[in-house]
C-alpha cells in the first residue's frame, strides 16, 4: 500500500516535468526545424561567381518587394551608455544590445521601417511619391523630408539616404552594399553554402581582412539563395566568437507588403517639421543623436579639417576635435541624453598614450579605437590603438 | 484524508480514483474532522455543501449533470472571490486608479517633458485607458492576482476548510481545475475594471474621437474600442498566467501570505533580472517582458508575432506550472 502511493506520487510528478520538457523542446526545436526543413539545394559557387551573380540581378531585376523582421545586435565593448529612460526607440540606443525592426519594401521606392519601443514608435517612410517621413512616437513629432526629383522612385535611396548617417546602419541591404565596395586586394573572399536565415537557404560570403592592424577578424554576409538580397551582416572582432555586430532577417517573406503601410498622414496634434533636401543629407537629423556615441559631435565643424590616412582596413581617419568644441554642443540634446555626459563616461576608460606628436588619450571597443590628443586632433579607425598612434605621428 | 475515504466506501468508484486513499493518521484525523464539522465557517461551508451537492448529482446523472456540476463549483468559487472584502478592495483600487491619472492629468496638464502617450491622453480620451493598463500592468494588476491565487488552495488549508471541501465527492483534479478557472476570471475582471474605468474617465473628462496609434496612423473611434479589447485580452491572459504561477505556490504550502509573497517576490524578481541589461538573453523568457507587449496592438499593423509569443509564453507558464500545481496536489496528504 505504501509503496503503490509512493509509485504514485512519484507518477505524478513526472506530469510536470514532462511539461517541462515539452515547453523546453518546443523553445528548443525552432531553430533545429528550420535548418532541417530547406536542405542545402543550392549549387555550390565561388566567390566571383557568386558575386557577378548578385551584380546581374542587381542591375537587371528591381529588388523584389518584401517585409520582414530585422533584429540588430551590437556589442561593441562600449562603456555603458546613461541613455535616458524611456528612449528605448532612440537610434542612439541602437548602439548597444539587441534590436528589432520591422522593414516592408514595395518596390518603386516606397519603404516603411519601424523601430518599435516600449509604448513607443520609431517610423521612416518613404512614399514613393517624393516626400519621406520620420515619426517619433515618443515627441510626437513629424518630420517630413522633400526630396528631389531625380532620386524619385529609385530603390528607395531617400529614406535609406536618411539612414546612412547612422553608424549602425539599419537594413542588410544597405551595409552589404557599403562592404562589398570596401572588398578589394586586401580581403580574403570566401563563400559558405548551407547557410539558413529567417528560413531561407543562403550564401555565405567570408570576407576577411589580410591588414594585421584591423580588429575586424572576418564579415560575414548572407545572400538569400534565390533573390541575393542580403539576409544577415555579421561583424566578428579579432578574439571572439560571438559577432561583435550583427543585424539580420529573423523573418521574411518576398510578397508585397499592404500598400497602407507607405501612405502616411501626419496625425492631428503631432508637431511637423519640414526638411528640405539638402538638408536631409547625413548630418540631420539621425546623426546628431548617431555620432554622438561615436565620438564625432562637431561634424559640420570637423568635415572641413578631416583627412584618411592608409587605405582599406588600416584607414584611419582624422578629424580636428576638442573636449571646448563638444560643451558648446551641450545645449538641446533633443531627448537623446546629454552628449557632454556621454563623452565623459566614456573618457573614463580611456587610456593615456604619448608619442613624439604629443599625448592623447586612447578609447578602444572592440571593432573600433579612437585617439584624442591633446593637441584637438581626433583619429579613429578599425585598428588597434598602436596603429592609431603611428598615424598621429606621420604629419 | 480519512474523511475523503470514508466518503468514498460509500460513494462512487470515479471519485475514489480521483482522491487516492492516503497513509497515516486515520483516526486523529478522523476525530478533528469530526470535531471540526460543526464549527466549519460560514461562508465555506456553504460551498462545501454546494461541492457535496454537486458530488451528488454528479452520480446520479452522466456528463451532462457533471458540466453542471462543475458550473456549480465555479460559481460557489467566483462567489466567494467577488464578495471577500479584499478582493473588493483591490477592484475599486484598480478602477480608481485611471480616475487619479485623468484628474491629475486634467488639473496639471503637461510640460515639455511628458512623454507623448500622457500628452495624447488630453487629446483623446480613449488613450487613458491604454496608459492606465501600461502602468498597472507591471505591479498592480499582478499584485492584485497573486493576492487571490495564493490564497487559493493555502487560504482553504490555513482556514481549515480544504478537507471539508474534498469531502465532497468533486474530485482534487476538479477543484483545482476550478480554483484556476476562478483565478483567470479575476485576473479578467481586474483588467476589465482598469479598462472600463479608463474608458468611463476618458469619455467624461477628455474629447474622444478618432485614435492616432502609436506608429502615427489614425484609426476610427470603433478600432479604437476594438483595440481597447485585445489589449484587455492579451493582459488578462498574462495575469492568468501568473495565476498559475501563484496556484502552484499555494499548494505548496498551508500560509497563505506565504503563498501571495512568494507569488508577488516572483514578479518583482523577474522584473528586477529584465532590468539588468547583462542578462539581456534571458529576458524572453520571463513571463514580465511580455505583459507590456500589449502595445503591440497600438501599432500598425498589429504586432501579431509579438503578441502571437508573449500569448506563447503564458501558455508554457500556464502549463509547467499548472502541471506543477496538479502534481502536488493531487498527491498531498490534506492535513488541515
Amino acid at each position: 500500500m505504501q509503496s503503490t502511493w509512493r509509485r504514485a506520487r512519484a507518477v505524478r510528478w513526472a506530469v510536470p516535468v514532462a511539461a517541462f520538457v515539452v515547453v523546453g523542446a518546443a523553445v528548443g526545436a525552432g531553430p533545429v526545424i528550420a535548418a532541417v526543413q530547406g536542405d542545402p539545394a543550392l549549387p555550390d559557387r565561388t566567390a566571383a561567381q557568386l558575386l557577378a551573380e548578385v551584380a546581374k540581378t542587381a542591375q537587371h531585376q528591381q529588388p523584389p518587394a518584401m517585409s520582414g523582421t530585422v533584429v540588430e545586435t551590437a556589442s561593441l565593448g562600449l562603456p555603458s551608455l546613461p541613455l535616458p529612460s524611456g528612449t528605448s526607440s532612440s537610434p542612439l540606443s541602437l548602439l548597444s544590445g539587441s534590436h528589432t525592426l520591422k522593414v516592408w519594401y514595395g518596390g518603386d521606392g516606397r519603404l516603411r521601417l519601424a523601430l518599435p519601443g516600449q509604448m513607443s514608435e520609431t517610423d521612416v517612410i518613404s512614399d514613393g511619391k517624393g516626400s519621406a517621413w520620420l515619426w517619433e512616437s515618443a515627441t510626437n513629432t513629424v518630420t517630413r523630408f522633400t526630396l528631389p526629383e531625380g532620386v524619385k522612385g529609385d530603390k528607395g535611396k531617400e529614406a535609406e539616404a536618411a539612414h546612412t548617417a547612422l553608424p549602425t546602419a539599419t537594413t542588410p541591404q544597405d551595409l552589404a552594399d557599403r562592404l562589398l565596395k570596401a572588398a578589394d586586394e586586401s580581403t580574403a573572399v570566401t563563400v559558405e553554402n548551407g547557410q539558413h536565415i529567417a528560413g531561407r537557404a543562403a550564401y555565405q560570403l567570408v570576407l576577411t581582412p589580410k591588414d594585421s592592424t584591423s580588429l575586424v577578424d572576418r564579415v560575414t554576409l548572407a545572400l538569400d539563395g534565390e533573390t541575393y538580397i542580403p539576409l544577415r551582416v555579421q561583424i566578428f572582432a579579432k578574439g571572439a566568437a560571438e559577432p561583435a555586430f550583427e543585424v539580420g532577417f529573423t523573418q521574411v517573406s518576398f510578397s508585397a507588403p499592404a500598400p497602407e503601410n507607405f501612405a502616411f498622414t501626419p496625425p492631428a496634434g503631432a508637431k511637423v517639421k519640414e526638411q528640405k533636401p539638402e538638408a536631409a543629407k547625413p548630418g540631420e537629423p539621425w546623426s546628431k543623436d548617431g555620432a554622438a556615441g561615436h565620438a564625432a559631435p562637431g561634424a559640420e565643424a570637423a568635415r572641413a579639417g578631416a583627412r584618411t590616412h592608409g587605405s582599406g582596413w588600416g584607414t584611419v581617419a582624422e578629424v580636428p576635435f576638442s573636449l571646448a568644441d563638444l560643451s558648446k554642443q551641450q545645449n538641446g540634446p533633443r531627448g537623446g541624453g546629454d552628449p557632454a555626459q556621454m563623452i565623459e563616461s566614456v573618457l573614463k576608460s580611456a587610456k593615456q598614450v604619448s608619442g613624439t606628436w604629443g599625448s592623447g588619450k586612447v578609447i578602444t571597443t572592440k571593432l573600433v579605437s579612437v585617439l584624442l590628443t591633446d593637441d584637438g586632433r581626433l583619429f579613429a579607425g578599425a585598428v588597434t590603438p598602436e596603429a592609431l598612434v603611428q598615424a598621429a605621428g606621420r604629419k | 484524508m480519512s474523511t475523503v475515504e470514508t466518503e468514498n466506501s460509500t460513494s462512487s468508484a470515479p471519485t475514489a480514483a480521483d482522491t487516492p486513499p492516503e497513509p497515516g493518521t486515520g483516526t486523529a484525523t478522523r476525530g478533528a474532522a469530526i470535531g471540526d464539522a460543526s464549527v466549519a465557517g460560514g461562508a465555506r461551508s456553504g460551498a462545501v455543501a454546494r461541492a457535496a451537492g454537486a458530488g451528488h448529482r454528479d452520480r446520479s446523472d452522466a456528463s451532462p449533470g457533471a458540466a453542471r456540476a462543475v458550473l456549480r463549483l465555479v460559481g460557489s468559487e467566483l462567489g466567494l472571490t467577488f464578495r471577500r472584502p479584499r478582493n473588493i478592495a483591490m477592484l475599486i483600487l484598480l478602477a480608481c486608479v485611471p480616475v487619479v491619472i485623468g484628474v491629475a492629468l486634467k488639473a496639471f496638464g503637461s510640460d515639455e517633458e511628458t512623454p507623448a502617450i500622457v500628452t495624447q491622453v488630453a487629446g483623446n480620451g480613449l488613450m487613458l485607458t491604454f496608459l492606465s493598463l501600461s502602468m498597472l500592468v507591471q505591479l498592480l494588476l499582478p499584485l492584485a492576482v497573486g493576492v487571490v491565487a495564493g490564497d487559493s488552495i493555502a487560504g482553504e488549508a490555513n482556514a481549515g476548510t480544504l478537507r471539508y471541501l474534498l469531502t465532497a465527492p468533486a474530485g482534487r483534479t476538479r477543484l483545482l481545475a476550478v480554483k484556476a478557472v476562478n483565478i483567470g476570471v479575476f485576473g479578467l475582471a481586474a483588467c476589465a475594471v482598469v479598462a472600463v474605468s479608463g474608458l468611463i474617465t476618458g469619455l467624461v473628462m477628455f474629447p474622444v474621437g478618432p485614435v492616432t496609434l502609436l506608429s502615427g496612423t489614425t484609426v476610427p473611434i470603433m478600432d479604437g474600442v476594438l483595440r481597447v479589447l485585445i489589449v484587455t485580452g492579451y493582459s488578462a491572459v498574462g495575469m492568468a498566467a501568473l495565476g498559475l504561477v501563484g496556484l502552484a505556490v499555494s499548494t505548496l504550502t498551508e500560509v497563505p501570505i506565504g503563498a501571495v509573497a512568494a507569488t508577488v517576490v516572483t514578479v518583482v524578481f523577474s522584473q528586477v533580472i529584465g532590468a539588468i541589461p547583462q542578462l539581456g538573453p534571458v529576458r524572453p523568457y520571463l513571463l514580465t517582458t511580455w505583459w507590456s507587449s500589449f502595445d503591440g496592438a497600438l501599432r500598425d499593423p498589429i504586432a501579431t508575432d509579438v503578441m502571437g509569443q508573449g500569448l506563447l509564453v503564458f501558455a508554457a507558464y500556464a502549463l509547467v506550472f499548472g502541471a506543477i500545481a496538479w502534481g502536488r496536489f493531487s498527491g498531498r496528504d490534506i492535513t488541515s
